[in-house]
């Protein structure tokens, strides 16, 4: 695996800050960023559930493998130098529950989180 | 030659013995290591090993150098013998905790190195087809 492109929600304000801070961070796996459901995600995976990636992060591989929601943010560290490690550690069976829960609350809390932070 | 004096110099003798002998052995088994860290980069390797071999010494001999003032006068041999004891077992605790140390450095590095390599986290959610760029 060479890409990955990560269908983020534009509208979220954490999530563009997240994009900037992946941005600048060095990757093992290049990160493509198309925002979800724009003209480009459907025309780039016609077959994909677009709906789907407006309710949760979703990663797609260039061989096509469909990571969603806690998976597609264990992949977003896979494919960052620094993080590699904690992506396996969070992904232990023992932890992978927990990081599930904590991960779709973050992101069904969004938009609030936004607000919170005073994120724009 | 007081039996202070002599106190001092078993000391100094004896640490900086046993502190010489883990720097060897720390030197001499972690290239291999270091080796495999940076696939089989010899040069690289090397340096970074001697890099790590002299923060080593610095803390240890700095240790030994600091702990070496007894703070009592040692009149007998076996008053000389206890203190012994004492200064030469906390360095090598010390000397001990070093080594971990270093052995928690050589490993997290060799599980950076190999996590490199290694494929995906977990198993994908579903496949899609990916329509290549024009």
């Amino acid at each position: 695996m060479l890409a990955m492109t990560v269908l983020y929600d534009p509208e979220c304000g954490l999530c563009r800050r997240a994009h900037e801070w992946l941005a600048e961070q060095s990757k093992l796996v290049e990160l493509k960023f198309v925002p979800c459901e724009s003209d480009e995600a459907r025309r780039r995976f016609p077959q994909l559930n677009h709906d789907l990636t407006k309710k949760d992060l979703t990663v797609v591989a260039d061989d096509g493998s469909v990571y969603f929601g806690p998976k597609a943010w264990l992949m977003v560290l896979w494919a960052l130098t620094r993080y590699r490690d904690w992506s396996y550690r969070l992904a232990q069976p023992e932890l992978l529950p927990t990081t599930k829960r904590v991960v779709s609350m973050i992101s069904q809390h969004r938009y609030q989180i936004t607000r919170m932070a005073g994120l724009r | 030659m007081t039996i202070g004096i002599t106190t001092y110099i078993v000391y100094l003798v004896v640490s900086s013995a046993f502190t010489i002998w883990v720097g060897r052995t720390i030197y001499k088994n972690g290239r291999v290591f270091l080796i495999d860290v940076f696939h089989g980069n010899e040069t690289l390797a090397d340096s970074v090993n001697h890099l790590l071999v002299c923060g080593f010494y610095l803390i240890s001999f700095g240790y030994v150098s600091l702990a070496l003032t007894l703070g009592y006068e040692v009149t007998t041999a076996q008053e000389g013998m206890e203190a012994l004891s004492i200064k030469v077992g906390m360095v090598l605790l010390v000397l001990g905790a070093m080594h971990f140390f270093n052995l928690l450095l050589f490993s997290r590095m060799r599980r950076r190195a190999t996590d490199r390599h290694n494929g995906p986290p977990i198993e994908p959610d579903s496949f899609t087809h990916v329509q290549q760029e024009a």
